[in-house]
């Protein structure tokens, strides 16, 4: 069963000011209706100030990001896209025709890349609306139907945020700032919109039920026709929209109130240049540059910040031995903590120096992973994290005399061991290094109980 | 007669309370049968006190000092109600001031009050505002002429000493061709249109009202120049007309066309003509030039405006302003936002707007190209004598008041009217439209046109 699906993507662009007014754009964080100016509140007689400069740039970063060929030089015009809903102050809504198209990601042709302005926030309980959010700047990101499964689905979405969040030029996604329809059509049946998609996972999601549901309909032999679709977040399901919500007509005019905007070519240019590396030219660099397996420089250029900080730590320490840090202890203590690699507050020299102990054995390789775990929670010098955690490995006449201690007052296990059941060892190696408070490494102290027993 | 009420003022001789009382006492005995007014402001007997006192002190006023303005309701006067004359926004209070009144408040003139007009400026009569017609002071029983009726009226009836009125289609220029006073829509861009309510935003343009041409070069002086605060504007200096409005007009190239006389009536051709003639006498070149399509201008300004206006007012939906514009408002509103709805439609793109908007760059062209020939192009106003109030008309003779009037806008040049005589004692004004930016020549040709008498 052949699948084509593709997707029409907002997200938020991280600006300070709003897409035609000078009012702020942190509407998450101020009182209802505080944000607000005669312009994004449509009040009558009020007139845009010209689009927002940054925003156009941002969105501008974006489509270069995707690969996408700006339209620098071409008239783009603002058009008013007309509807009915109380979070529209004016009953129409501006939003730009593409300012770039053609560009490719996981295999996912982009169509065109255009910016829009968000609504306000309609509350249908209380019947009120705050308008904090309406004018707030948006980017349209719509693809080619090239995707061809949900699994493909959510390859291209991690990819798209990720290389987006390498931006820095929109708001993440954990502030609910995403927003996609998507289409989907079933080979035999006729095209499916879904709306209200809020995460990668939601897509994902959305997309399993509505193959499934479409599968069940063909088994029955009922046709699937086109229709508009909502998915449920809570109950996991897409349900019928009304018609009336889908059959609408915008009625598109140019706004005659901004003047269209022409893209320099000169401006593209001076983006591009200042413009991170997208991801996944950064992923392969990594991967050549360093000798790291592809899988590795995977996880690393996850997000920029910790492919900086892999950068900054692999030119002081073995790139091989960093590398394997940053995709296991690195990324469990940040998964354990919850934060992201743009929290982390210490500098590259104090994981080089954690790294450069464990590779020098001043430190156990679990004990490396305790200062690590340390130096998340609260940057120090690695020196000092070691010395407050106690972590100093005991001395070798110390250790020894704990090893003899243990074999004296474990009989039992001695005795299991030397009949050959192996698992006594781990016990054995276990006493001692509850004894010396993990301040050895078990690799050695197993290898002292081994050599003590054997001259038994 | 402004210029000497100017000095008059700063100079003691009559203070901005006195100016301002002797307006409210013809306002009280008379509007209430001229109906220009729909508000009055309450603070303007203080704010004139103000600048009386700022005027004994010796300190610096501004250009309009004491100078007694209407304001007409489709622009934002912060606390006065904006209503369009319409049921619509009956209850709208202005929460800011559009950019022309800081600009007006900057200069010192005292705002005294908001004007009648037909609702949301779609009308050519004066005669669609929910507050009642305005009567015409200049020709009672006749209209005043619209949209910007009350401004017009209040200006003739000397209720205030200069008025602001909004053209889309000759909204300025038509009542004050009917009222007998002057009038000027300055070039598209040339004015902030911040605060000012939309009717059909690619043509809307504020401009002045003043019983002499001086009055409306110092407003004009006073509103017109960029404003970093809107998009849609041109990136014009702050112009100076009035120390310019002297010279004459020796070897100004004044344009006509025989498109006029077939369109209008020919006793307004024959005031348009002895205009002309004094024009000449007065040392200008007449040249006419050709306007082929000057005709086609009325049907696709109406379809443009329509859908223009549609849009303008999908924001009176009920939610925010008590009442839904489809609900409330009168026949002429509810015409055009049904047009404007109909004619956008998906199904319909490529045939009427875009058709209109292709007719729209046609007539700029050749008005453009007109107005390079010349200076300025010299013919009436309105192609017919304005009805009597009440007298049913249908649609389409309605729109016929604007065939001349509408080019200008879709061009986006700049036209002045002035009266030039009568016929059995209704004004007629002669229509001066210029260049881009042409206002001065606009007006110096109105100057002499007004002194030749």
């Amino acid at each position: 069963m052949k699948v084509k699906i593709g997707f029409e993507i907002h997200l938020q662009l991280a600006t300070d000011r709003k897409m035609y007014c000078n009012c702020p754009t942190n509407y998450q964080e101020a009182k209802p209706n505080t944000n607000i100016c005669p312009i994004c509140t449509g009040t009558p007689g009020a007139k845009p100030l010209p689009p927002n400069e940054s925003a156009i740039n941002s969105a501008i970063e974006i489509a270069l990001m995707l690969g996408c060929r700006v339209h620098s030089g071409e008239v783009i015009y603002i058009q008013r896209k007309h509807y009915d809903y109380p979070d529209l102050p004016s009953g129409y809504q501006r939003t730009s025709l593409p300012i770039s198209s053609g560009g490719e990601l996981e295999g996912v042709r982009i169509r065109e890349l255009h910016f829009e302005e968000d609504p306000g926030q309609y509350d249908p309980v209380s019947g009120t609306v705050d308008f904090n959010r309406s004018g707030v700047p948006l980017v349209e990101i719509v693809t080619e139907p090239d995707i061809e499964s949900p699994e493909h689905a959510r390859r291209f979405l991690r990819s798209l945020m990720r290389a987006l969040e390498y931006t820095g030029k929109v708001r993440p996604e954990a502030g609910g700032a995403m927003r996609a329809d998507v289409n989907i059509s079933v080979e035999g049946g006729g095209r499916v919109e879904i709306k209200n998609i809020n995460s990668v996972r939601g897509a994902y999601r959305a997309l399993k039920y509505e193959i499934m549901r479409q599968g069940k309909m063909f088994r029955r032999g009922e046709s699937v026709v086109r229709e508009t679709r909502a998915y449920l977040e809570s109950q996991m399901v897409t349900v019928p929209m009304r018609t009336k919500e889908t059959e609408e007509d915008y009625r598109y005019i140019p706004d005659p109130d901004i003047y269209p905007i022409i893209i320099e070519k000169s401006k593209v240019d001076e983006i591009r240049s200042k413009m991170p590396e997208p991801p996944i030219m950064r992923e392969k660099r990594l991967s050549q540059q360093y000798g790291i397996p592809s899988n590795v420089a995977e996880v690393i250029s996850s997000e920029r910040e910790l492919a900086d900080l892999y950068e900054a730590v692999a030119i002081k320490v073995d790139p091989g031995l960093a590398a394997t840090w940053f995709r296991t202890k690195l990324k469990k203590i940040m998964n354990y903590m919850g934060i992201r690699a743009v929290d982390l507050k210490f500098t590259p020299d104090q994981l080089a120096k954690v790294l450069n102990m464990v590779q020098s054995e001043k430190l156990t390789p679990e004990q490396g992973e305790l200062v690590l775990r340390e130096l998340a929670r609260n940057p120090d010098e690695p020196e000092r994290i070691v010395k407050r955690l106690g972590l100093a490995p005991v001395g070798e006449n110390e250790l020894r005399a704990e090893v003899e201690r243990v074999i004296a007052e474990n009989g039992r296990a001695v005795q299991d061991y030397i009949s050959g059941k192996d698992e006594a060892l781990n016990f054995l190696t276990g006493k001692v290094l509850k004894a010396v408070k993990g301040r050895a490494d078990p690799r050695v102290v197993g290898e002292m109980i081994k050599k003590a027993l054997d001259r038994v | 007669m402004t210029m000497e009420k100017m000095r008059r003022i700063r100079q003691g001789e009559l203070s901005a309370a006195e100016n301002l009382s002797g307006m409210l006492d013809r306002i009280k005995k008379l509007d209430g049968e001229i109906r220009a007014f729909i508000e009055l402001n309450p603070n303007a007997p203080a704010e004139a006190e103000r600048i009386d006192r700022r005027i004994q002190k010796g300190e610096r006023v501004g250009k309009l000092a004491g100078l007694v303005i209407g304001i007409k309701s489709n622009i934002n006067v912060f606390g006065l109600r904006a209503t369009c004359a319409s049921r619509t926004l009956e209850n709208y209070i202005s929460p800011y001031d559009a950019e022309v009144v800081r600009r007006i408040r900057a200069e010192d003139g005292i705002i005294v009050g908001m004007t009648n007009m037909d609702e949301f400026a779609c009308g050519s009569s004066g005669e669609t505002s929910a507050f009642g017609p305005t009567d015409n002071p200049a020709a009672r029983g006749f209209i005043p002429g619209g949209s910007s009726s009350g401004s017009a009226a209040a200006v003739a009836a000397g209720f205030c000493d200069l008025s602001l009125g909004s053209d889309t289609g000759g909204s300025i220029r038509n009542p004050a061709s009917h009222c007998g006073v002057v009038g000027l829509k300055p070039t598209y861009g040339l004015v902030p249109r911040q605060g000012l309510i939309d009717l059909g935003m690619s043509l809307d343009q504020i401009g002045p009202f003043s019983p002499d041409v001086s009055g409306v070069a110092l407003m004009s002086e006073v509103i017109c120049g960029r404003s970093e605060n809107e998009c849609a504007m041109l990136d014009a200096e702050k112009p100076e007309y009035l120390n310019n409005l002297e010279g004459g007009i020796k070897g100004l190239k004044v344009g006509i066309s025989p498109k006029f006389a077939e369109l209008t009536d020919s006793r307004i051709m024959d005031v348009v003509d002895a205009a002309v003639e004094k024009l000449e006498d007065l040392g200008a070149e007449v040249i006419e030039v050709d306007l082929p399509n000057l005709e086609r201008a009325l049907s696709a300004y109406y379809l443009i405006v329509s859908v223009e206006f549609f849009s303008a007012t999908r924001k009176f939906d009920g939610r925010k302003y008590g009442k839904k514009i489809e609900e409330v408002c009168g026949e002429e509103v509810l015409r055009r936002i049904i047009r404007g709805s109909y004619i956008s439609r998906k199904e319909h793109r490529g045939r009427f707007y875009q058709r209109a908007l292709q007719v729209r760059t046609l007539i700029r062209q050749e008005l453009l190209a007109a107005v390079d020939k010349v200076d300025v192009l010299v013919g009436p106003t309105v192609p017919k004598l304005p009805h009597r109030l009440g007298e049913k008309i249908s649609v389409s003779d309605m729109y016929a008041y604007d065939y001349l009037t509408v080019p200008a806008n879709l061009a986006g040049i700049c036209a002045g009217v002035v009266r030039a005589g009568d016929v059995n004692g209704i004004p007629v004004g002669v229509q001066i439209q210029g260049k881009i930016l042409g206002e001065l020549k606009v007006l110096r040709a109105m100057k002499a046109l007004e002194e030749a008498g």
